[in-house]
C-alpha cells in the first residue's frame, strides 16, 4: 500500500463523513436557542430505519448513504468515460433530439400532456398548487430566465416586478385604497395589459439606473431595491393596504357578447388562462433568443467591449431584457392576485427572489426546456414537502435546501440540468483558452 | 479632401499615471496607416481614444466621415462611434465564444439597425429582409475572409490565424470607413502572417475601408504601412514613410533600449 | 410651501438638541459597520467579488458570543474585571466561529469556482446559496425568534459630551473595535502576510510567480474578514440580542460603507463605517424608523452611480 493513495482515500472518507453528517442534521429534528446543540445532536443520535431493514443512528445511516451515493456517481462516471456503447448510445440520442421534427413532436406531446393533466389530477391540493405554486412559478422562471440567462444580469430583486404585476391588478379592480383611474370594478382582464405594461415600466425604470452598474454592483443594488419594495408596500398604508393589504381582487371574468364566463373558486379554469400565456411566453422569448436581439445580448454577456465596439447599445439591450422579463413576472403577478384574491407584501421576499433564481439554475440558464423543467420539478417537490412533510420538516427549511442546491449546482453543473447549447459552447471555450486583458 | 481623422494634441491620465501625452496625428482617406512602439508606449491607447473606450482630459480627436458633419469622437460612446464608421479589432481577440462563426460576423452586421424586439417576435416582411440582407452579407465577408468552410463552428474552436480573420469580418460587417487593428499579426504563423498582409492589402483595395494598424512586428509593418507614426512613453518621436523611420535615428534609440531590438533593422 | 419649511425647521431644531447623543450613536454602528466592511473589503481585493455571504459570518460570530456568554454567566451579574475578560471571551469566541465559517465559506463555495476560472455571476449565485444555506439552518437549529445576550457588564452613563450621555456600552464598542481595527492595519501593512495579501491584490498572477502562495493568501484574507465580521457580529448582539436574519441589514450597510470608502481600500472602509453611521443617525430626525434602511441604501446607490470609486478611491483601480 503507498502512503498517498491511503492519504487520498482517507480525505475523501472525511469529506463524504462531513457533507453526510450536514445532511444528517439539515434533515434531521430542530433545535432551539436555549439548548444550542440539541438539534445538532439529536439530528446524529436519532435511531432511524434503513427502508424498514435494520435500524442504526441517523450518523451512521447517512454515512452509509454517502458512501453508496458516492460510489454510484464514481461508477457512473466510469462508465461515462469508458464505456463506447454508452457513447454510442448519446450520439444518437443527440442526433434525433436535435432533430426539428422530433423537438416539434415532443413540444406537441408535452402540450397535449399539460391540457390533460387536469383531468388526471383531482386531489384539491395539487390543483390548487398546479396553478399558483407551479404554472406561476414556470412563468416567473420564464422571465428572470430572460434576464440571467439570455443577458447574464444577476438580478435579486425580481420579485419586485411579480408585486407591480399584482398591485397593479388590484389597484386597477379598485381593490387598493388608492383609487383606480378607470372608475373602480373592472374585471381582472383588463388588468392583465395594464399590470403587464407596469411591470415593464418598472423594469426600464429600475434599469436604466442600475444597469450602468458592473454585474457584482448590479447584484446588490437589485436586492436592495426588492427589499424597498416591500418596505413601501408595508408602509404605504394609504396606497398599498400596508402590511394586511387587500383581500378584494376580483376574479377574472368574461363578457364577450353571447360569450359569458366566470372564473371561480375551481383552479383548473385558472390553470388553462395561464397554460396558454406560459406558451404565449414561451413563444415569445425563444423567437427572441433566435433574433437580432438574443445574439446581441449573448454578445452583452460574452464581451461587453467588444459587443460596444461593433455598435451594440449596451444598456439598451440590458434595459431591454430588464423589460421583457418583467412582463412575464408582471403577468404572474395578476394571476396570483386574481385567483386567490388577495395580496399582502409578505409574498414578495427575498427569499422568492432566490426562490425564482434557484427554478433557472437548476433547470439551466439559458435554455427554456430547461427553466420550465427546472420550475416543475422543484416546484413540485416544494408542494410535496408541503402537502406532506416528513417528520420534523418546516416549511421555512425549504431555503436551506435552495442554498444548499444553489452551491452544489455552481460547482458541478454550472449550466443545470439541461444547459443552454450558448452557455455550453462557452463553458467549453473559457477551459480551453484564456483571454487575457489588453 | 480634409483628412479622415484628425488627433490634436490629446493627453490622457489614469490618476497620476500619463498614458498619452499631447499626441497630435492625421491619417489621410484610403491610407494604410501604422502606428509603433514599444511596449507600453500608449498604443493601445490611443486606440482605445480613437473608439471611446478611454475620454482624454485634453486634445480633440475629429472624424470625418465621406458624407456628413466631421464629428467629434471625444464624449462619444464606443456604439455611437460604431455607427460614424470606425470598426475595430482587439489585441487579443475579443471572440463572442457562445456564438459560431457566422453569428459573430452577423451580430456586426445587424448591429445597425434598430433594436427591432417586436419585429423579432412577430417577424414580419422587414424583419426577414433584414435577415436576407445580413444574411447575404455575413456570407459575402466569410467569401472574402475565407472563412465560409467555418461558418458553422464555434468561435473558441478557430486557430489564432482564423480568429484575427473572423475579427476583421466582422468588424467589416459593421460597413466601416475606417478599420482599426490592435496587433493583428500577434500569435500567428508565418505563412498566417503573409494572408493577413494579404487580407489587410486586400480590404483597403477591394473594399475601400482605410486602415489604422498597430504592430510589434516589423517585417509586418513595413511592408504594409504606407506611412508610420512612433510612439514611446506616451509621445509621437517620430513619423514618416518607412525608408524614413528606419533611417531615423530618434526610432533606433528608442527601439534598441528595449527588447524589441529586430525594430532597427 | 411654507408649511414645508416649517417641518424642516422644526426638524432641524430637533437635529441641533440631539446632535451628540445621535453623533455618539453614529459612531457607534458606524464602527461596527467599519469591521464588517473590511471583510468586504479585503475579500474584494484578494478575489475582485462581492463576499454575499459575509452577512452570515456576521451571524454565526453574533450567535458563538451569544451561548458562550449565556454559558459562562448564567445568572450573574458580572462588573469590573470579570466583565472585561467576559467581553474578551465574546470576542474571541465571535471572530474565531467567524474565521472559521469564512475559510470554510471560501473552501466549499469559492474554491471549487476558482480553480475551474468560473464566470463573475457562478461566484455570486454560489455565495447566495452559502448565504442561504447558513440563515435557514441557523433558524432551523437555534429558533425563529429573537433572544436578548447576558450583559456582561453593568450598563450605566460615564460620561457626558455637551450633555448627552455616553454609555458603558458605547465605550466598549469603540475601544474593542478600534482596538481590532489598529491591529489588522498593522497587520495589513506591516507583515509578511499583509505583503502578500497586497500582491496579491495588485497582480495575482505576478503575486504567484514571485512564490507568494496564493490559496493560503486567500485563505487568510478570509480569516482576517471572518474575524472580524464574526466580532463585530458580537458586539452588535451586546446591544440587540441575536435572530438568525440579523447579518442582512447590517452588512448591506457596512457593505455601502466599503464601497463608500472606495472599495479594496481598508482605511476607506473604516471612514465610510463612520459616515454612514453618523449620517444615519442623523436621518432619524427626518424619516420614521422604518425608512432609516432606504437611506442607507440611496447612499449606496448614489456612490455607484456618481462615485463608483468611494471617497477615498480604490486601492487597485482596475478596468474589469
Amino acid at each position: 500500500m503507498n502512503l498517498p493513495f491511503i492519504k487520498k482515500l482517507s480525505t475523501k472518507a472525511l469529506i463524504i463523513l462531513i457533507s453526510s453528517e450536514l445532511a444528517a442534521v439539515v434533515t434531521g429534528p430542530p433545535g432551539n436557542g436555549d439548548t444550542p446543540w440539541v438539534g445538532f445532536h439529536d439530528s446524529i443520535t436519532q435511531k432511524a430505519s434503513f427502508f424498514g431493514l435494520f435500524v442504526t443512528g441517523r450518523w451512521a445511516l447517512f454515512y452509509a448513504i454517502g458512501i453508496i451515493s458516492y460510489l454510484a456517481v464514481h461508477f457512473f462516471k466510469k462508465l461515462n468515460s469508458n464505456n463506447s456503447a454508452m457513447d454510442s448510445l448519446r450520439s444518437q440520442y443527440s442526433s434525433v433530439a436535435k432533430n426539428k421534427y422530433f423537438k416539434l413532436a415532443a413540444v406537441l406531446v408535452i402540450g397535449v400532456l399539460a391540457i390533460l393533466l387536469p383531468t388526471v389530477i383531482t386531489d384539491p391540493f395539487w390543483r390548487e398548487a398546479m396553478v399558483s405554486q407551479i404554472a406561476v412559478f414556470v412563468l416567473l422562471a420564464l422571465g428572470l430566465n430572460v434576464v440571467v440567462g439570455f443577458a447574464g444580469l444577476l438580478d435579486l430583486g425580481f420579485v419586485a416586478f411579480y408585486a407591480v404585476g399584482a398591485y397593479a391588478t388590484a389597484w386597477c379592480t379598485g381593490a387598493l385604497p388608492m383609487p383606480p383611474i378607470f372608475g373602480s370594478h373592472v374585471n381582472p382582464f383588463f388588468a392583465i395589459p395594464i399590470a403587464i405594461i407596469l411591470a415593464m415600466v418598472a423594469g426600464v425604470i429600475l434599469g436604466i439606473p442600475t444597469l450602468r452598474l458592473r454585474g457584482d454592483y448590479l447584484a446588490i443594488v437589485t436586492l436592495g431595491f426588492g427589499e424597498i419594495i416591500t418596505l413601501f408596500a408595508n408602509n404605504l398604508t394609504g396606497i398599498t393596504g400596508g402590511a394586511q393589504g387587500t383581500e378584494q381582487v376580483p376574479h377574472f371574468s368574461l363578457h364577450i357578447g353571447p360569450l359569458k364566463y366566470i372564473w371561480g373558486l375551481d383552479p383548473v379554469p385558472y390553470y388553462y388562462l395561464v397554460i396558454g400565456f406560459v406558451i404565449l411566453f414561451i413563444f415569445i422569448f425563444y423567437s427572441l433568443e433566435h433574433s437580432r436581439v438574443g445574439r446581441a445580448w449573448t454578445a452583452i454577456r460574452e464581451d461587453e467591449v467588444a459587443a460596444e465596439s461593433l455598435g451594440i447599445n449596451p444598456l439598451k439591450y440590458k434595459v431591454m431584457a430588464f423589460a421583457i422579463g418583467a412582463a412575464s413576472a408582471g403577468f404572474a403577478g395578476v394571476m396570483t392576485a386574481a385567483q386567490s384574491n388577495f395580496l399582502t407584501p409578505a409574498t414578495f421576499t427575498l427569499a422568492l427572489s432566490i426562490n425564482i433564481l434557484v427554478l433557472v439554475i437548476f433547470g439551466g440558464m439559458g435554455s427554456i426546456f430547461g427553466v420550465v423543467f427546472g420550475a416543475i420539478v422543484i416546484q413540485t417537490i416544494t408542494m410535496y414537502l408541503i402537502h406532506t412533510p416528513p417528520a420534523g420538516y418546516q416549511p421555512p427549511d425549504l431555503y436551506i435546501y435552495i442554498g444548499a442546491l444553489l452551491v452544489i449546482m455552481m460547482i458541478f453543473r454550472p449550466g443545470g440540468l439541461f444547459p443552454a447549447r450558448r452557455r455550453q459552447r462557452a463553458d467549453v471555450a473559457t477551459s480551453s483558452l484564456e483571454n487575457s486583458n489588453d | 479632401m480634409t483628412n479622415l481623422f484628425e488627433v490634436s494634441n490629446i493627453t490622457l491620465r489614469f490618476g497620476g499615471v500619463v498614458s498619452l501625452s499631447n499626441v497630435s496625428l492625421y491619417q489621410k482617406r484610403g491610407e494604410i496607416l501604422a502606428v509603433i512602439g514599444p511596449n507600453g508606449a500608449g498604443k493601445t491607447s490611443l486606440f482605445n481614444s480613437l473608439t471611446g473606450v478611454y475620454q482624454p482630459q485634453e486634445g480633440s480627436i475629429t472624424f470625418n466621415p465621406k458624407e456628413g458633419e466631421p464629428i467629434s469622437i471625444i464624449g462619444k460612446k464606443p456604439h455611437v462611434i460604431s455607427h460614424t464608421g470606425v470598426a475595430r479589432t482587439f489585441q487579443a481577440s475579443r471572440m463572442f465564444n457562445a456564438l459560431t462563426t457566422f453569428e459573430n460576423v452577423k451580430i456586426g452586421a445587424e448591429s445597425h439597425k434598430g433594436i427591432g424586439a417586436i419585429g423579432a417576435i412577430l417577424r414580419g416582411p422587414a424583419t426577414r429582409k433584414d435577415e436576407k440582407y445580413s444574411d447575404a452579407r455575413t456570407w459575402d465577408l466569410l467569401d472574402f475572409v475565407g472563412l465560409r468552410a467555418k461558418a458553422n463552428y464555434i468561435a473558441s474552436s478557430l486557430s489564432y490565424g482564423e480568429r484575427r480573420r473572423l475579427e476583421i469580418a466582422r468588424g467589416l460587417a459593421t460597413n466601416p470607413e475606417v478599420l482599426l487593428l490592435d496587433e493583428p499579426a500577434a500569435g500567428t504563423n508565418p505563412s498566417e502572417k503573409l494572408e493577413l498582409t494579404d487580407l489587410i492589402r486586400k480590404v483597403r483595395d477591394q473594399m475601400g475601408v482605410s486602415i489604422l494598424l498597430i504592430e510589434h512586428d516589423m517585417k509586418l509593418v513595413m511592408s504594409l504601412a504606407e506611412r508610420l507614426y512612433v510612439l514611446n512613453f506616451g509621445s509621437v518621436i517620430a513619423e514618416g514613410t518607412p525608408d524614413e523611420i528606419r533611417a531615423n535615428q530618434n526610432v533606433v534609440d528608442a527601439y534598441l533600449g528595449t527588447t524589441t531590438a529586430e525594430g532597427a533593422n | 410651501m411654507h408649511g414645508f419649511l416649517s417641518y424642516l425647521n422644526a426638524h432641524f431644531h430637533a437635529l441641533r438638541l440631539e446632535f451628540w447623543g445621535l453623533f455618539i450613536g453614529g459612531i457607534g454602528s458606524g464602527i461596527i459597520y467599519a469591521m464588517v466592511a473590511i471583510g468586504y473589503t479585503m475579500v474584494y481585493g484578494v478575489l475582485r467579488l462581492i463576499n454575499f455571504a459575509h452577512s452570515e459570518i456576521f451571524m454565526t460570530g453574533a450567535f458563538a458570543g451569544y451561548f458562550t456568554l449565556n454559558y459562562l454567566i448564567g445568572s450573574s451579574s458580572p462588573t469590573g474585571f470579570s466583565s472585561i475578560l467576559l467581553i474578551i471571551v465574546g470576542i474571541l469566541a465571535g471572530g474565531i466561529t467567524g474565521s472559521f465559517f469564512a475559510v470554510v465559506l471560501e473552501r466549499v463555495a469559492y474554491r471549487p469556482l476558482r480553480i475551474r476560472k468560473a464566470p463573475k455571476i457562478a461566484y455570486l449565485i454560489s455565495a447566495i446559496g452559502a448565504s442561504y444555506f447558513l440563515l435557514n439552518l441557523a433558524a432551523k437549529e437555534f429558533g425563529r425568534i429573537g433572544r436578548g445576550i447576558a450583559q456582561p457588564y453593568q450598563n450605566h452613563t460615564v460620561f457626558t459630551i455637551f450633555g448627552a450621555p455616553v454609555e458603558m456600552y458605547n465605550i466598549i464598542i469603540f475601544v474593542a473595535a478600534g482596538i481590532m481595527l489598529i491591529i489588522v492595519d498593522r497587520l495589513v501593512s506591516k507583515t509578511k502576510l499583509g505583503r502578500s495579501i497586497r500582491s496579491v491584490a495588485q497582480d495575482s498572477e505576478t503575486a504567484s510567480l514571485m512564490g507568494v502562495d496564493i490559496d493560503r493568501t486567500i485563505a487568510m484574507t478570509f480569516v482576517i474578514g471572518g474575524f472580524l465580521g464574526g466580532a463585530a457580529g458580537f458586539l452588535y448582539a451586546l446591544n440587540v440580542g441575536v435572530l438568525y436574519s440579523m447579518g442582512f441589514t447590517p452588512a448591506l450597510k457596512a457593505f455601502t460603507a466599503a464601497v463608500l470608502g472606495g472599495i479594496g481600500n481598508l482605511r476607506g472602509a473604516v471612514i465610510g463605517g463612520l459616515i454612514l453611521g453618523v449620517t444615519e443617525s442623523f436621518t432619524v430626525v427626518f424619516f420614521s424608523g422604518a425608512y432609516t434602511d432606504v437611506v442607507a441604501f440611496a447612499i449606496l446607490v448614489l456612490v455607484l452611480m456618481f462615485r463608483p470609486t468611494g471617497i477615498l478611491g480604490e486601492l487597485i483601480g482596475r478596468s474589469a
